[in-house]
């Protein structure tokens, strides 16, 4: 593997909210300070795909950065407030903000979705940041919604990202659930999940395919929490007791008259 | 729910002391470089668990000069080879490494064979013997299946040596699990006691894949210390010392793996994504501070 197909894929990998650690780590590792061009690619489609957010200059409400509101050359727009702007990957900034007209046979299709996906963002995200782009020739819709929360002094970083694309003409939408969360006190544990989301009559309306969305993302955080607890019961129990058989611990000093099979009653599970 | 502003999990009752050498002290940035070595292991603290090795190797790559502290300092998962002469399987570590090839605590032959590996001292051998009797007894009272090998060591001062356990599962064909620990420990002959150190990695991996849930995967690991002095009569207390240790410690981090792994994970999503609206939560929250406060006068 290439030096930089190997840095791509730490940048690619880092964790909600640590891509600067990353960046710091891998500076020192190479002990070179100038990695910032080279890594651009890789930044790149880290941004995109984790729908990294930014505040335009001037402007209180963050914007998300994704392939579906891409102009090319670095810049990226926004519906809301009806601009573009430059973004840099490596830094994570927001400059050169233009006003942008959104161009688009499904204009108010486009702007009721946002509209109502603000709405349920906000009763469901304790902060998220949404966006709803035209895509493939104006033939589809990107429905796109990221919520992160960093918590790096308790050691935890959180992001939940969801995407879906509607297809006005046939009512289609399908999409892909993710959820990323780091927790690394004295230790480092990941929990990485991907759930595709296909609905193959949505309605046309924005209520309607919001009501889809709603749902499918309900559902999916209470298959999760299910999840976490069957994982508990199942797998986790099976690899190792938290007590012996007997609900004693050992007596070592006698552990050569153990016998096994016999003495203690768990009999092999092979 | 406890107070939200302290939720690191420093308050789950676990009376450890946490002073892992410099795998996960937290770098301070001065605005001059890091070292490499504490770069490496913090960038390998943040990356996906599930791929350290591969990032181990990437690691190295960019900068060969690492290699040597990279191995001894990161916990990968124990790989498993056979015993030619008992046929049963062992675990292989650094520690019972040489060159490439891994001492068996079975039959104390290297597997492929070579010539003059290192082996323990007589004395340390036949505590290592007793130490495998002793653990496998353990493996099965626990873990109910898997495979446990212990290697020692001569010290100047005493000895040193390392438990290994490995187990893996698939309670159905959507999801499977693996559980390995790495206990490595020290010990100082004193006048009647001896002084142990011991550091614990338990390295858990989980993970389910089917069409309703989709794909979710729960890796990863953590790392605890403690020391302790215990009494020592002869060789024989030694290996019921080391054993009460690694019994209370892996009681202890199962216990932490479990909070971690369902209990904060599982917060972190619901802080991230509200199942009920935030609407009815907040008004909620009104109706019984209200309560609360209606009480008290």
């Amino acid at each position: 593997m290439s030096r930089i197909e190997a840095l791509s894929s730490f940048v690619e990998s880092a964790p909600p909210g640590e891509l600067t650690e990353v960046t710091k780590a891998i500076k020192s590792i190479l002990g070179e300070d100038a990695v910032e061009s080279e890594l651009a690619p890789a930044y790149q489609k880290y941004n995109e795909e984790q729908f990294s957010t930014v505040k335009l200059p001037g402007g209180s409400a963050e914007v998300l950065v994704s392939p579906y509101n891409s102009l090319g050359d670095g810049r990226y727009y926004d519906v809301e407030s009806a601009s573009s702007f430059a973004f840099e990957h490596a830094t994570g900034q927001a400059s050169e903000v233009q006003s942008y007209a959104l161009e688009s046979a499904h204009e108010d299709l486009v702007k009721s979705l946002v509209k109502s996906l603000s709405t349920h963002a906000s009763e469901h995200y304790p902060k998220s940041t949404a966006g709803v782009y035209p895509i493939e020739d104006d033939s589809q819709l990107a429905i796109v919604t990221v919520a992160n929360k960093y918590s790096p002094t308790n050691y935890w970083n959180g992001r939940w990202r969801s995407s879906y694309i509607f297809t006005p003409e046939s009512g289609n939408l399908t999409g892909t659930i993710n959820v990323d969360v780091h927790y690394y006190e004295d230790g480092n544990v990941r929990l990485l999940t991907k759930k595709d989301v296909s609905v193959s009559s949505a309605g046309g309306s924005a209520a309607e395919v919001m009501k889809q969305i709603a749902t499918a993302e309900k559902t999916y955080q209470e298959d999760l929490n299910k999840a976490f607890g069957s994982l508990s019961e199942g797998a986790f129990k099976q690899l190792r007791r938290q007590l012996p058989i007997t609900r004693q611990k050992i007596e070592w000093e006698k552990i050569s008259g153990y016998r096994l099979g016999q003495d203690i009653g768990g009999g092999r599970t092979k | 729910m406890g107070d939200a502003t302290d939720d690191s999990l420093s308050g789950v009752g676990l009376a450890l002391t946490v002073l892992h050498p410099s795998i996960y002290s937290l770098q301070r940035y001065t605005g001059k470089m890091a070292d490499p070595i504490d770069s490496a292991l913090d960038l390998l603290r943040r990356l996906n668990p599930k791929d350290v090795k591969r990032n181990v190797d990437h690691i190295v790559e960019l900068n060969p000069s690492l290699e040597e502290d990279l191995l001894e300092s990161v916990d990968i998962p124990l790989s498993v080879k056979k015993c030619s002469k008992t046929k049963r399987d062992f675990l292989c570590c650094d520690y019972n490494r040489d060159g490439d090839s891994w001492r068996s605590p079975w039959s104390n032959d290297f597997e492929p064979p070579i010539q003059e590996g290192v082996t323990p001292s007589d004395r340390v051998r036949k505590m290592e013997v007793k130490a495998n009797e002793a653990f496998d007894v353990y493996r099965e009272l626990y873990f109910e299946g898997g495979i446990s090998s212990v290697y020692l060591w001569d010290m100047d001062d005493g000895f040193a040596g390392c438990v290994l356990l490995k187990k893996a599962v698939n309670p159905s064909s959507q999801s499977a699990g693996s559980w390995d620990s790495i206990h490595v420990f020290d010990a100082q002959d004193r006048a009647r006691t001896a002084h142990y150190k011991l550091t614990s990695t338990v390295i858990l991996s989980l993970g389910t894949n089917s069409d309703s849930l989709g794909a979710l995967d729960l890796s990863g690991n953590m790392v605890r210390q403690v020391e302790q002095d215990m009494a020592v009569e002869d060789d024989g207390s030694h290996v019921a010392n080391i054993g009460k240790m690694v019994e209370d410690m892996e009681l202890k981090m199962r216990n932490l793996l479990q909070e971690v792994y369902f209990g904060k994970a599982k917060d972190v999503v619901g802080d991230l994504r509200s199942i009920p609206p935030l609407s009815q939560t907040n008004r909620d929250r009104a109706t019984q501070r209200e309560m609360i406060s209606s009480m008290g006068k």
